[in-house]
């Protein structure tokens, strides 16, 4: 059996404690929830102390992440609204963004507040970020007019992956991933992580929504053992399900809800239930815990901030 | 076979353990530090005042290998210090390899830094435990026996903050109570203003940092009775003192040191810059806790409401022991109801009458007064313990108090619980 677990992403970093403190809804720390006693599950910090230590500040000198002005490059239009960009952001927030899950918010210098969106790392080398932008309403549209934009980036943001504590477990073992159309942004990080731990690797991939597939050649350079299929739903499925086995130790899902919750409905159909990682595709707007628009309910019926919880997917109420 | 997992490897985790195993059961003993007896390592006095009366019960009722244990690693015996009599001192360097030996002889497999954060309770009984990296644990049977000292958490906002005790809640993580984690709603001890939990009574210095003086009088005598400077007098406040035997003017008029291989000193907690302006003590330093200049940890958080046969309210399989059954103070405290914890816990599993003990001896005594103080009067903010302040002086108006072995074994004897305690149930 496995264990439901729920944390904070930000637990332990520079953010924490955050703004969510200061009103007792920190999701961490009983007291800083308004209970009068300890009853924690131990992060490896005291947030409370940490709260004190840090007291008194004003609301404006609330942690915030770093805001970094570059340009977005094109390098190469995938279709006719997704390009593949590259930014130089400067060591130490690409250094903080090579990470599974990681993403930054992003919008034009002269645009409000109100257009940042957030946009997931594909890759990072020395200091350059690697993004896959698919420009599908107002606020991704404006960033390629012009084409080679001044944008502003904030973070690290870093809950874009469920379930990571069971990738970082996972060593020596068989991974399986499917991973659907704009998904793809997220599959070379994984694949970073899942290798460095010495696990064997087999992404099937397809299109989908964004009508090519573009990771499949460096994934393979890695080591990866790459399935392309035109169709998850009608491919690749079928393919995985012959992968299923016993040896099997963590399932991927990199992708729309949909594609998540196919697989868990593939999975269960095989009598199967493996520890799963998957991408959140939360609707985000301040990525801090504040706003509520990426809120969720869990099985429990409790309400999550998803840009801050860690979770596995199945605890959600949406889920299979 | 009938499987006992006790959780926490405090004085009341070891005694329910031993017990448990003497009855017949296999157990498991978890504990989250890499050591065993938890607050137990930096106390040290037993068998005084009232404490005698139920060391030698504990004997007589079949618990005598842990008190033989606490005789065996004795540095000085039936000494005197202000308000106590005939204690002993056990050696808090040598106490703790000498009690994990005796659970090895009893076949207890006991696991260390194996720290329980998850519960799952299914109506009326627990089902299984989760360890902090997320192993099941399963039993027939449960005892919390996680005490109630922290975490830092609460030492903030009840005390002066993490003082860094031997319970190290931040390089082993925290105490979590099995009980809370079970969906029992747990009490709390006060202060006497009113606020929640309260402070030891007592810390550690090496004995080393002392004058030599000092250090001979220690050795020889294991007491020194320092007169208190005038001007650290009203720095020392007995009332948040945890160990209310220790509330009383002589302590406050005094710097007394017991050796117990460290040099336990009877304050809370003492800034090292006035501590150090007391002759002999002008090097002294802290080595429990080791910031015992700001404050030390604090205690009775999380008290399981329970039956006087130590089982948890609400919960068929759950029992507690030690600090988690009521305000008690004291290691003899911990061992009395850790042994009838254990010893109930297998009752439980061979759907036998749960053992009560009756009044006519101390500890049946003490555990049904706990519960009558707390629950029908509402005295929180009192702590109880065989070796001093209420209790003790109960002990005495009921007659219970005895430094006669004999007269203490007869008792058992005529309750017919004689060797209880190491009898096997399976
Ligand atoms: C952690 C995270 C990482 C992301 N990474 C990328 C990325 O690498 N590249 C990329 O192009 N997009 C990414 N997105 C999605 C992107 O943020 C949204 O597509 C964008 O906010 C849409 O804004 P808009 O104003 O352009 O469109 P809107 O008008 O706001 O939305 C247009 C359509 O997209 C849907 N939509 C809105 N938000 C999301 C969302 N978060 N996920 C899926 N669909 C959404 C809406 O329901 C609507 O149908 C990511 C989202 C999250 C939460
Ligand atoms: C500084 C100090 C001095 C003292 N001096 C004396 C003295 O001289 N004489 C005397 O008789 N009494 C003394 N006492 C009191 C006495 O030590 C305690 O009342 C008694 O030992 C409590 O025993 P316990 O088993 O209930 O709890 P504890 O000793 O607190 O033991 C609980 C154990 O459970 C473990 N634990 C907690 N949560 C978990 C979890 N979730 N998973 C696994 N393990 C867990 C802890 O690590 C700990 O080892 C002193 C106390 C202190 C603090
Ligand atoms: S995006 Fe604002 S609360 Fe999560």
């Amino acid at each position: 059996m496995m264990r439901p677990f729920m944390r904070c992403i930000d637990v332990n970093s520079e953010q924490c404690p955050c703004l969510l403190s200061d009103t007792n809804h920190c999701f961490m720390c009983s007291q800083l929830k308004g209970e009068a006693v300890c009853n924690c599950d131990w992060t490896g910090q005291c947030i409370l102390h940490e709260k004190r230590w840090k007291a008194p500040r004003k609301p404006s000198d609330a942690p915030c992440r770093r805001e970094v002005e570059s340009t977005l490059v094109i390098k190469r239009q995938v279709n006719e609204h997704t390009y593949i960009v590259e930014t130089e952001v400067g060591l130490e927030l690409a250094e903080q963004l090579n990470k599974i899950g990681s993403f930054i918010f992003m919008r034009r210098v002269d645009d409000p507040e109100m257009c940042n969106f957030p946009v997931g790392i594909m890759n990072v080398k020395r200091g350059t970020l690697t993004m896959a932008i698919e420009t599908i309403g107002p606020k991704s549209s404006r960033l390629f007019m012009p084409l080679e934009a001044r944008v502003l980036l904030r973070g690290p943001y870093l809950n874009g992956v469920f379930g990571q504590p069971w990738i970082d477990s996972t060593k020596y073992g068989t991974i399986l991933a499917a991973v659907g159309g704009l998904g793809q942004s997220n599959a070379l990080m994984l694949a970073k992580a899942i290798l460095a731990n010495g696990n064997k690797a087999t992404f099937v991939i397809a299109p989908g929504q964004a009508g090519s597939i573009f990771v499949a050649d460096e994934l393979q350079a890695m080591g990866v053992e790459v399935i392309s299929v035109s169709s998850m739903r009608r491919e690749g499925f079928a393919k995985l399900q012959e992968l299923f086995s016993d040896k099997v130790d963590l399932l991927l899902s990199a992708g729309p809800d949909d594609l998540h919750n196919g697989l868990i409905a593939t999975m269960h159909e095989s009598g199967y239930n493996f520890p799963m990682a998957v991408t959140n595709n939360a609707t985000m707007c301040c990525g801090e815990g504040i706003c509520g628009s990426c809120a969720k309910k869990t099985k429990d019926g409790v309400w999550i901030r998803t840009c801050k919880v860690q979770l596995d997917f199945n605890q959600l109420e949406n889920s299979h | 076979m009938i499987k006992v997992v006790i959780i926490g490897g405090g004085w009341g985790g070891c005694a329910a353990a031993l017990s448990a195993a003497q009855a017949g059961a296999t157990v498991l003993l978890l504990e989250r530090t890499d050591l065993l007896l938890g607050t137990g390592l930096v106390g040290g006095i037993f068998r005084n005042n009232g404490r005698f009366t139920a060391a030698e019960e504990i004997i007589s009722l079949g618990g005598q290998d842990l008190i033989a244990t606490m005789d065996q690693s004795a540095r000085h015996t039936n000494i005197e210090f202000p308000g106590h009599r005939h204690a002993s001192l056990y050696d808090v360097g040598k106490i703790e390899a000498a009690v994990s030996e005796l659970l090895q002889q009893h076949g207890i497999k006991v696991r260390l830094k194996t720290r329980i954060t998850d519960v799952l309770r299914l109506g009326k009984l627990v089902r299984h435990i989760v360890t902090d990296n997320g192993e099941i644990i399963e039993g027939d049977v449960f005892i919390d026996a996680t005490g109630t000292a922290g975490p830092m958490g609460n030492c903030l906002t009840y005390g002066n903050g993490c003082s860094m005790c031997a319970l190290r809640c931040p390089a082993f993580g925290p105490r979590v109570s099995i009980t809370a984690r079970a969906q029992v709603k747990e009490r709390n001890g006060e202060k006497l203003d009113g606020t929640f939990g309260a402070m030891s009574g007592s810390c550690k210095l090496h004995k080393e940092s002392l004058s030599s003086a000092l250090q001979d009088q220690l050795e020889s005598t294991g007491v020194v009775v320092i007169p208190m400077p005038e001007m650290l007098k009203n720095k020392i406040s007995l009332g948040k003192k945890a160990c209310s035997q220790y509330a009383l003017p002589e302590y406050r008029d005094n710097l007394v040191l017991l050796d117990t291989g460290h040099a336990k000193m009877m304050t809370s907690y003492f800034a090292l810059e006035d501590l150090r302006q007391i002759p002999g003590l002008e090097n002294a330093r802290f080595a429990d806790p080791y910031a015992g200049g700001k404050g030390n940890s604090i205690r009775y958080l999380g008290i399981a409401p329970c039956a006087n046969t130590l089982q948890v309210d609400g919960v068929d399989n759950l029992f507690c022991c030690g600090e988690k059954f009521g305000i008690m103070v004291g290691h003899t405290e911990a061992v009395a109801t850790g042994l009838l914890a254990g010893h109930n816990a297998v009752r439980y599993s061979l759907d036998m009458q749960y053992l009560q003990l009756p009044r006519t001896l101390a500890i049946g005594e003490f555990i049904a007064f706990v519960h009558e103080q707390m629950n029908e009067k509402q005295h929180l903010d009192v702590r109880y313990t065989f070796a001093g302040a209420t209790f003790f002086n109960r002990m005495q108006e009921l007659n219970l108090y005895s430094i006669d072995p004999s007269v203490i074994k007869a008792r058992v004897a005529e309750a017919g619980l004689s060797d209880i305690f190491s009898q096997r149930l399976v």
